[in-house]
């Protein structure tokens, strides 16, 4: 009896990693490999180097990777010091109002990045932008300085969504959760604050610091939409645009672009490695003593500091939010001084549009299935490897990490690829099924991960006590660990959606016209110039992504564990 | 002579009054205790000692110097206080070795790389951890973390050194041990301790005196046999060890004590001798008291001894052996009572035993 059950278990766990190994590496091996095939599309196989070379001569291709690292380093010099700062003082000091200043980092967190690029547009074009027309009215200028279609436009626009917020929401807690009597300990050892901040602080929170910069530095290798949308019109490529251009041109150049995609991963696998390895330290960040961080009286300091991250968090959730809502009222996007600058026409005009209404249909579809099947898979997931004896578990941890190395873009193609190898998949081909794999995979990690450190927390003895109270291990299941994991288990969901619902870059190649999205709707208004239609589809994707995280945040506040 | 000066110190948070106006005076040398529950305020007073929290009212002084005064608007900041804090999470910084951790006091005050070594090292021998200096500081048992931090506190020869229950995260055999070793190495370097403690057991074989606390406020300050023998107040008599109390009726007082009628009970009054039945306390005759005994301070015998009014016949209803000595029920006219004796012979349940009350060792309250 026992051993049936040992072997079923291990038989339903082997299904789950071959599932999943298949989805996470497939698309990467057959990244790899098409690298190094040279013949055209359609044409037999052939191997050889063709490809490699074209991305070692080309200048463009070249110049395309050093665009890339050189928008990484400048954007993460400028945001780490602020976001570092900021947490801390949400954390560690009596600033008023810290928990809806926090909620509005993860506002900003949930906002599409297309649709808060097209608020940036309204703000920094450089013709129409508000912000240069009140320069030039201001100071009778021809020109304003500002343009947002440049690389310190692109800069801005990542540091304005999220490249500032996800370091903060991720810091914060980490902060939050240290030892204060550590801090305490150095004061009445004789260091001063600033002494205390640089020796201790600093170094014990290195661990969580090293992670949130590798997670940064991976996050800027897949950026793709804000390049795509500020930087292609000026010629502006970063690798990720540059793979999509060569693969949406015809003929598709495959050679060159999975070339250069493998050589991006090659710097993104060990970067995976570095912070598996990272986030598997010990944590010294736990909480010890029965006091809690008394929090820093910041004195004088307090009203200044509080302008300081109001006026942050309103740049990035405020801002861009209502100059996209205003544009879908405006004739022509961006012009205040034109006969009739206000209508409702766009609105009206896009929900009488019947490829706007098949892709809000999509969407929802999109977005509900994902959530339901990240929440489903990847609580197996992180259930064998962190509760059973399956002897593969570590392997399948290992692998859905691999995911997020894959930047959207080569996740779609791997995908695609693999879809139209195997005839199984093709009747999924145009639907929306492939859409939900496609974010599915590209969310594997995180939500694993968060559902993971959930059930390690949990400890084993309350599952335990439920059986020798006589439960099954699915009564147990049903009754004590979902229970308890709800609200982790809420946040994948909501995750899951979120994530579906503003997704391009994993998305852009596997859409057919019948399972187009919002998101890739608002794209190709975008980049068909319809900036007005493309306000008002930004607006309903934000209205659906903040919603459902509004809507999970009064849930989770009322169900689920009371801390 | 007063070290530690500690004047009307007051401490809110939010609306509750942690501690509420509590004057205190410490000696050079001494080994001094904050005993009482938890949420008694008696951390909340360390750590405005050691400058971790501003006192609301009152002052501090460390001889001479004025510590903190908040009506002056005085402050020193922790770093300035040269105090040595232990705490009860150890607080090592995980990412230095035992050395770097002994050594950092030393470093912040510039003091010479040789000489940083000596010390640290001497440091880490008194504590008896030398050999380990290399270690991880968190890689160390619970015990042996706490030296670390013992050794920390104390590497910079601080003017006082403060305890916040440093012992309470160890398993109870080297909990023990710890006690020893802290009292002979407090003996040894002779420095001056504030210690704050919810255990009576470290409270009483460690201290100099001790310091009751009860709702931010100090009940009773004395040495461990005076607050033990001698409670003063109600709290400091039922925090401490156990208590054997009777209900009873004064029928006389005068020089030699009072003798009390206990209820319930057809034996002869008893005789109070000690010096809570002194005249000067005021007790009148008819007047409603209870009296109370520590439970070892009660005598048992079989069979009763004449002329002696303090022995009560009592019936034995149940006894539990606890290794070291036993636990017995005892039926006191309709009451039971529990106390524990050293086993001498074998007692059954049913039988008729003696307990005498030592005259002096009874002590008398007003019931309410």
């Amino acid at each position: 009896m026992r051993r049936a059950r040992m072997q079923s278990e291990t038989f339903w766990c082997s299904v789950v990693l071959a599932g999943v190994a298949f989805f996470a590496l497939y698309p990467i091996l057959l990244i790899i490999v098409n690298s190094f095939q040279v013949a055209k599309p359609g044409a037999p196989a052939l191997y050889g180097l063709q490809g490699w070379s074209a991305v070692l001569s080309q200048p463009g291709l070249k110049r395309a990777l050093y665009n890339t690292f050189s928008l990484l380093v400048v954007r993460q010099l400028l945001s780490f010091p602020v976001a570092v700062l900021i947490a801390w003082l949400l954390a560690r000091t009596d600033l008023p109002g810290k928990s809806a200043l926090e909620f509005m980092f993860w506002l900003s967190f949930f906002l599409p990045s297309l649709s808060v690029t097209l608020g940036w547009i309204l703000i920094l074009d450089p013709d129409y932008g508000i912000a240069n027309q009140i320069w030039k009215s201001l100071f009778g200028a021809a020109q304003g300085p500002f343009n947002i279609y440049s690389f310190w436009g692109i800069v801005w626009a990542h540091i304005g969504h999220n490249t500032t917020a996800v370091k903060v929401m991720l810091l914060t807690p980490a902060f939050r959760n240290m030892d204060a009597s550590l801090e305490e300990a150095s004061e009445i050892a004789g260091a001063g604050r600033a002494g205390t901040l640089v020796r201790i602080l600093i170094p014990i929170m290195m661990p969580i610091i090293m992670v949130v910069l590798i997670l940064a530095i991976i996050n800027g290798l897949q950026a793709f939409e804000i390049e795509m949308i500020l930087g292609a019109p000026i010629g502006f490529h970063v690798y990720s645009t540059k793979v999509y251009q060569l693969i949406q041109q015809e003929p598709p150049s495959f050679g060159p672009a999975t070339a250069l995609s493998t050589l991006v991963l090659c710097i993104l696998l060990p970067l995976i490695v570095m912070q598996r390895r990272w986030i598997g330290r010990r944590q010294y960040t736990t909480i010890t003593g029965r006091y809690r961080a008394k929090p820093i009286a910041l004195g004088k300091w307090r009203y200044p500091a509080l302008a300081l991250i109001a006026l942050v968090a309103l740049v990035i959730t405020a801002a861009p939010m209502s100059f996209v809502l205003i544009g879908t009222f405006m004739s022509l996007f961006g012009f205040f001084h034109i006969e009739h600058p206000w209508t409702l026409r766009n609105w009206s005009r896009v929900f009488d549009d019947p490829i706007f209404l098949l892709s809000l249909k999509n969407t929802v579809l999109m977005a509900g299935g994902a959530a339901l099947f990240s929440v489903s898979l990847f609580s197996v997931v992180a259930y064998i490897s962190v509760r059973t004896k399956f002897i593969w578990r570590a392997t399948l941890d290992f692998i859905s990490w691999f995911p997020s190395a894959m930047p959207g873009i080569l996740m779609g193609l791997g995908l695609l690829w693999l879809f139209l190898d195997f005839p199984i998949f093709r009747p999924l081909y145009g639907s929306v099924w492939l859409l939900i794999i496609a974010t599915v995979v590209s969310s594997m990690t995180l939500g694993t991960q968060l559902l993971k450190s959930n059930l390690l927390q949990l400890g084993m003895e309350l599952e335990e006590a439920s059986q020798a109270s006589g439960a099954s291990w699915w009564t147990t299941y049903r009754r004590i660990v979902l229970p308890l994991m709800f609200p982790s288990v809420l946040l994948v969901g909501v995750l899951g959606f979120i994530h579906a619902a503003r997704d391009i870059s994993n998305v852009a190649l596997l859409a057919t016209s019948g399972s187009r999205t919002l998101a890739l709707l608002q794209l190709d208004f975008m980049v068909s110039g319809r900036y007005e239609s493309a306000a008002v589809v930004a607006t309903i994707v934000m209205a659906l992504t903040t919603g459902i995280a509004l809507l999970a945040r009064l849930l989770g506040l009322r169900i689920g564990i009371r801390s | 002579m007063s070290y530690v000066r500690i004047q009307n110190l007051t401490k809110r948070f939010g609306d509750v009054l942690a501690v509420d106006r509590l004057n205190l005076e410490i000696r050079e040398g001494e080994f001094f205790t904050l005993l009482g529950s938890s949420g008694c305020g008696k951390t909340t007073t360390l750590r405005m000692v050691g400058g971790l929290e501003k006192p609301d009212a009152g002052a501090i002084y460390l001889g001479d110097r004025c510590l903190v005064s908040a009506a002056e608007g005085m402050f020193v900041k922790p770093e300035r206080r040269d105090m040595g804090m232990v705490f009860q999470s150890y607080a090592l910084w995980p990412h230095m070795t035992v050395f770097e951790n002994v050594a950092y006091p030393l470093k912040l005050r510039r003091v010479k790389a040789a000489v940083i070594r000596d010390k640290t090292r001497a440091a880490l021998e008194l504590v008896g951890l030398g050999g380990l200096e290399e270690r991880p500081a968190t890689a160390l048992s619970g015990g042996q973390q706490q030296r670390v931090a013992l050794a920390r506190a104390l590497v910079f020869s601080p003017r006082v050194l403060l305890l916040d229950e440093p012992l309470s995260n160890l398993d109870a055999r080297l909990r023990e041990e710890m006690r020893r070793e802290l009292k002979a190495l407090q003996r040894r370097v002779s420095v001056t301790v504030l210690f704050v403690t919810h255990d009576q057991m470290e409270a009483l074989s460690m201290s100099d005196r001790v310091g009751i606390m009860n709702r931010g406020r100090l009940e009773q300050v004395g040495a461990p046999e005076e607050v033990y023998y001698q409670p003063a107040t109600p709290f400091a008599r039922d925090f401490l060890g156990k208590v054997f109390a009777l209900a009873g009726k004064i029928v006389s007082s005068g020089d030699a004590g009072c003798a009390v009628k206990l209820k319930d009970l057809a034996a002869p009054p008893i005789s109070v001798r000690s010096s809570r039945a002194a005249p000067e306390s005021g007790w009148t005759a008819g007047q409603d008291v209870m009296v109370a005994i520590r439970p070892e301070q009660i005598g048992l015998a079989i069979s009763a001894s004449d002329g002696n009014p303090n022995v009560l016949p009592v019936i034995l209803q149940a006894s539990q052996f606890l290794g070291d000595r036993y636990e017995y029920t005892v039926a006191v006219g309709s009451e039971s009572r529990v106390l524990t004796a050293p086993a001498s012979q074998p007692l059954k349940p049913g039988q008729k035993i003696y307990l005498a009350l030592d005259a002096e060792a009874i002590t008398l309250w007003p019931t309410a």
